[in-house]
């Protein structure tokens, strides 16, 4: 099964109204990401357009507040441009990097504002929600939605119940196990069997 | 299992990849994880970050599922942000082996700077005496760069220079002073070696410790090290970081 990884990414150059449709590489996002860092705007400017719906979607996805999603948006972006050095290619993709980032900071701003108001009644609900389809096969091709959801399909509702309240909701594990009553060794086998069929689903190596 | 645990925690460090990738963990546990991959074996931490970084890849692609198209108008506000933006933040040191690495942070000191050479710029227009201060011409220089890192320990570093002007300043936040009978000393690392650029004493670091480095020459990095007594002539110590001068 060939990755996911190495397949084209599309992605939409944007250049306001007059918008053009290019297909680039997880390869061309680390070079994106290198030209970043020696402080290329305009390959800046490229890497948000290849990479904003799937940051954006994924900070919404935790924080479920628009207001909040913008702000941690730009917020990971910014730290894009200044850290982009950090980098490194050997320890991984830049996708992922970015999406590393992305989520540490929705996480860090769920926690911040459940500590701040009542965790139960803004964030409470355990449900699994349906992916957003809304955005368009320039942005993220849609074979490679349709794989993820299978992918997504195919855990257990158990699994699925673990990665929803961990990684979606920024539940620490303990919180996680609380919630669902199960011991932390069920919970941490629960999650490590979800990601293990995600991966080997996905074609990850 | 038959390896002996430590504390309340499982033994097994790589059990818990999968939470830690997700950021999953409580900070107590994360903080303490941490310091235990450091004194891990190498090959079991390999192992371990081999596991984060499949997690990680995993969901980046699923990622696709929640894809969201963000407000168009962010798109501008961000880029006319970062036209703006000279802070650059860096990897410290890299004391440890492949990806034993730490995302440095951009913390207050680079804030802090930014302040600052506003400040420099904003005074450079105002009537000067003869001679500006070395850090007055540093902050007022068309090529200013800043550069900034973490200090392991805690605190930052940053180097706010001017390869035009020759010169940097050093501003150190909230870095731990030096134990007794030690100091931080600052090299300038060329081609050529490395050559002293001054040392700090635990009386010499406050909350806020600001340094003029005269002479950049051709020096790519600024490295601190602990050095014993009142300093070395050459690093003996342990390095506690190094920021790239580019």
């Amino acid at each position: 099964m060939t990755s996911l990884l190495d397949a084209p990414v599309k992605l939409r150059l944007d250049a306001s109204d007059n918008q053009r449709t290019a297909t680039v590489t997880a390869t061309d996002l680390d070079g994106l990401l290198r030209r970043v860092a020696q402080r290329d705007a305009d390959a800046f400017a490229a890497f948000y357009d290849a990479t904003r719906a799937r940051v954006y979607g994924l900070v919404t996805r935790v924080l479920r507040d628009r207001g909040y999603s913008e702000e941690t948006t730009q917020d990971v972006y910014l730290q894009v441009w200044r850290t982009a050095e950090s980098y490194d290619p050997a320890s991984g993709t830049a996708l992922a990097w970015l999406l590393t980032l992305a989520h540490r900071r929705a996480v860090d701003r769920v926690r911040s504002e459940q500590a701040a108001s009542q965790r139960e009644s803004r964030y409470g609900a355990a449900t699994v929600e349906p992916p957003t389809d809304n955005v368009s096969d320039a942005v993220v091709a849609s074979d490679e939605r349709r794989q993820v959801a299978a992918c997504l399909d195919g855990l257990t509702e158990v699994q699925r119940e673990c990665i929803e309240l961990a990684y979606y909701q920024g539940m620490t594990y303990v919180e996680v196990s609380e919630r669902l009553s199960a011991n932390l060794a069920t919970v941490k086998s629960r999650m490590r069997d979800a990601l293990r069929g995600l991966r080997n689903c996905l074609g990850v190596r | 299992m038959t390896q002996p645990h430590d504390g309340v925690q499982d033994g097994d460090l790589l059990g818990l990849a999968v939470p830690y990738a997700l950021h999953a963990l409580p900070d107590d546990e994360r903080d303490d994880l941490e310091g235990r991959l450091a004194h891990a074996a190498l090959n079991e931490a390999d192992a371990f970050y081999d596991e984060v970084r499949a997690v990680r890849e995993t969901m980046a692609l699923v990622s696709s599922a929640s894809a969201a198209e963000p407000p168009a108008d962010l798109r501008q506000r961000l880029l006319s942000q970062v036209a703006g933006d000279n802070v650059r933040a860096l990897p410290t040191a890299r004391q440890e082996s492949g990806r034993r690495r730490r995302t440095t942070l951009l913390t207050a000191a680079a804030a802090a700077v930014i302040g600052l050479g506003a400040v420099g710029v904003g005074l450079s227009l105002w009537p000067q005496p003869a001679q500006p201060s070395t850090a007055q011409q540093v902050f007022a220089a068309p090529d200013v760069h800043t550069i900034s890192g973490d200090i392991p320990g805690g605190g930052t570093a940053t180097v706010v220079f001017s390869r035009d002007k020759n010169a940097g300043v050093l501003v150190m936040n909230n870095v731990p002073k030096p134990k007794p009978g030690t100091v931080y000393q600052m090299w300038l690392v060329s081609d050529k070696g490395e050559t002293s650029a001054g040392t700090m004493d635990d009386k010499a670091v406050a909350p806020s410790t600001t340094a003029v480095l005269a002479d950049l020459g051709n020096s790519k990095a600024l490295k601190f090290t602990v050095e014993p007594g009142s300093g070395s002539t050459q690093p003996t110590g342990q390095v506690v970081a190094e920021l790239p001068l580019v």
